[in-house]
């Protein structure tokens, strides 16, 4: 299946396009984590976040292709650091999503009964909660900074991969291959990790995909809101300061952060279409 | 069918119940007492103790005879004195070091005929004598006329005793004689009449009367909030959803009806295009573009129904395409299906079929996913709200957030999962009614 999805994928010029794209950003923000970090080691002001109000709002010039914002600092840079946010938001509140929804999709799934009651309820009530909501209260409670973004996305996000995950499980179960490694004596946990896990990992990814642009985009939103990040740059921070500044003409900040951003969305969303045509059609009309 | 109906109703209550257990999981067991977010750092305890009886946040999580009490601050003693510095001497290693008569520094009187208890941790010098003592110079009732024990290791106590009538500020007493008292640890607790008198049945009480509490930040109750906020939000968002459906069905119906053809394939692009930029670029550019270049509409507030129809123009065509896209699959795939080509096959028009059979069908999915959309209505949406200045619940949402108003967002999400559940249940029966195959499982 793997080998197949990925000839089917290699052959979508889209497809391969929104790879390279992807991979761009994703070294955009490792140079921007090494950027941050190097200033860190060295304890200075990192230059991106330096004021220099001599240099405010310039256009589009050589020295700064992106043009600076109203303190002076060099846009270009302050998106790249922005990429480094977004993409430690993606990563790491799939980290926290994904290990939940599938160990507690694999258990639904294969143990059925009181097991698969108790989780259905537990994610029919975090699926009830309006999302968005959710994430603000998570966030409120916890603490402004981006711990409270990645525990609000990621204890929200784990619902929906649970359930595709269970439901896949369930079918598998039925199937001659596991009653076989059942009658062959094989434990519970071997069965579920080692032989119906590869097996339904296609739907890992694909939600990966697909949640990784919901997670960037709600990042954005929240720092926008000032409940996010605090400090650094980030994309949302940075629309909300230059929000004021178009009425006075000034363009480049609010037009280059919102490009940055959709670009990478718009990428991470047609890969996952793509991937999710390559890997199983049948997931098709879940999500629309 | 009436036993379908009744199933799913039995159904629903775990849910929401659930919803009730993580609300306060969330708000009282994580969030704690939100007394110092809401009122500020520099206010005195029992302000503090008084925003948290009113609320309930000074009774014990879950079950229990002794709660927090404000009135002294448990102490580990690791960095310094802390409230005691005036009474004894801070000791590295040691804690804290009384020589003589102290009165236990608390912040403000305890209640009046209640059972408290004080756990201390000390280590009394040999030679030396402690007496915990109360109410001036009388022995406090219960166990403390027992003086602490001398010894070279750590010791814990708990000391219970019951106030008076009219107890004041500095009832309580160590008497140390001839020698040093040396304390570790010191926690003062309040004893609790009922022990099933705890946060989380305060909050099912309240929620038993509908009382969602009172907002921090604009001391109304939140139900009249709720209400006042839920007019706005709603006509607010109702154009949206009726215009965002109609649009994004005719449009479907029209890349089924031209499938593959050119119009189908650059409506499918444009949609996730559409989709992929942020909501926060539509709010920001449209406010931009139509109300401050071209002066259209209004920005700002709500005073007539014209300072609608920017957000509802933003709002529709920012959903657009992620509907649009759903809409297309289904009814690409009810196309498909064998018994579209039988008509086709028996002669029936195409757009005969789309109008007949098609889209007869493909309403399910449709009428279920308007009806899930419903309960997002009443929280209203949250940027549009903001960025327009509409008085609605998303309004008053971003607000109680800013500002911490727990109350407030714990009634908003309690409220929205609840509708939730309840239009999952209307789906359902809606689907049943609709189609008879779900009614027999």
């Amino acid at each position: 299946m793997w080998g197949d999805a990925w000839q089917q994928l290699r052959r979508s010029c889209l497809a391969l396009a929104c790879l390279w794209i992807i991979g761009g950003y994703a070294v955009a923000a490792l140079y921007g984590e090494g950027q941050y970090l190097y200033y860190q080691w060295q304890d200075r002001a990192a230059p991106y976040n330096e004021t220099h109000l001599d240099l405010q709002y310039q256009a589009p010039v050589l020295a700064h292709p992106f043009g600076t914002d109203g303190l002076g600092r060099d846009v270009g840079t302050r998106l790249l650091q922005g990429a480094r946010i977004a993409f430690q938001v993606g990563i790491v509140t799939s980290l926290i999503a994904i290990p939940i929804g599938v160990i507690l999709g694999c258990l639904a799934g294969y143990f059925g009964g009181r097991t698969d009651d108790i989780i259905v309820w537990l994610f029919s009530t975090f699926a009830a909660i309006p999302g968005l909501l959710f994430i603000f209260a998570i966030a409120m409670v916890v603490g402004k900074g981006l711990l409270g973004i990645y525990l609000g996305i990621g204890l929200t996000t784990w619902v929906n991969l649970c359930r595709l995950i269970r439901a896949e499980v369930m079918k598998h179960k039925a199937r001659p291959y596991v009653l076989a490694a059942r009658a062959l004596g094989l434990s519970h946990g071997r069965i579920i990790f080692r032989h119906i896990l590869p097996n339904v990992f296609h739907i890992v990814i694909v939600t990966f995909t697909l949640r990784f642009s919901y997670a960037i985009g709600t990042e954005v939103f929240m720092s926008f809101l000032g409940i996010g990040v605090q400090g650094e740059p980030s994309w949302g921070l940075m629309i909300s300061n230059a929000r004021l500044r178009l009425w006075y003409g000034v363009w480049w900040e609010m037009a280059f952060s919102t490009l940055a951003i959709f670009v990478i969305v718009l990428a991470f969303n047609l890969l996952g279409d793509a991937l999710r045509d390559a890997l199983d059609p049948r997931l098709r009309t879940r999500e629309g | 069918m009436l036993h379908f109906i009744l199933r799913r109703v039995w159904q629903m209550i775990p849910t929401v119940f659930g919803v009730i257990l993580i609300t306060f999981v969330l708000f009282n067991v994580v969030g704690g007492s939100p007394a110092t977010m809401t009122l500020g750092k520099h206010v005195s305890p029992r302000a503090l103790e008084e925003f948290d009886e009113q609320r309930g946040f000074n009774k014990p999580l879950f079950f229990g005879s002794w709660a927090k009490t404000r009135a002294l601050a448990a102490e580990t003693f690791d960095h310094g004195a802390g409230a005691w510095r005036a009474s004894g001497e801070f000791v590295a290693q040691a804690g804290l070091r009384l020589t003589n008569d102290t009165v236990v520094p608390l912040a403000f009187p305890l209640q009046a005929t209640n059972a408290y208890r004080l756990t201390l941790t000390y280590r009394l010098a040999a030679g030396a004598g402690a007496v915990f003592q109360g109410m001036g110079k009388q022995p406090l009732a219960g166990s403390p006329s027992t003086p602490l024990r001398a010894g070279k290791a750590w010791q814990t106590v708990a000391l219970d005793f019951r106030t008076g009538s009219q107890p004041t500020a500095t009832d309580l007493v160590l008497r140390v004689t001839g020698g040093s008292l040396d304390l570790r640890a010191v926690k003062l607790q309040r004893g609790v009449r009922n022990p099933l008198d705890s946060q989380l049945t305060f909050y099912l009480v309240q929620l038993a009367h509908l009382d969602f509490g009172e907002s921090s930040s604009l001391n109304q109750p939140v139900s009249v909030l709720l209400k006042q906020g839920m007019g706005p939000s709603l006509m607010l968002m109702i154009p949206i959803l009726i215009g965002e459906e109609l649009f994004a069905i005719v449009l479907a119906l029209g890349c089924a009806f031209y499938r593959n053809s050119l119009l189908d394939r650059t409506l499918v692009v444009i949609s996730v295009a559409l989709m992929s930029i942020n909501y926060l670029a539509w709010i920001v550019g449209g406010q931009y573009v139509l109300g401050q270049k071209l002066g259209w509409f209004p920005v700002w507030g709500f005073e007539s129904w014209s300072y609608l129809v920017l957000p509802v123009i933003i709002g529709v065509v920012s959903g657009l395409g992620g509907n649009l896209r759903f809409y297309r699959t289904i009814m690409l795939d009810e196309m498909y299906k064998d018994y579209i080509r039988t008509a086709i096959a028996k002669g029936v028009s195409k757009s005969g079929v789309l109008f007949k059979h098609v889209l007869k069908n493909a309403m399910i999915p449709v009428a279920t996913n308007v009806v899930i959309a419903l309960p997002f209505l009443y929280t209203g949406n949250f940027l549009l709200e903001n960025f327009f200045g509409i008085p609605g619940l998303g309004y008053l949402g971003i607000n109680a957030i800013n500002s911490s108003d727990v109350d407030v967002v714990r009634a908003l999400v309690f409220i929205g999962a609840v509708l939730f559940v309840v239009a999952n249940l209307v789906t359902d029966l809606l689907y049943a009614w609709l189609d008879p195959r779900v009614r027999l499982e």
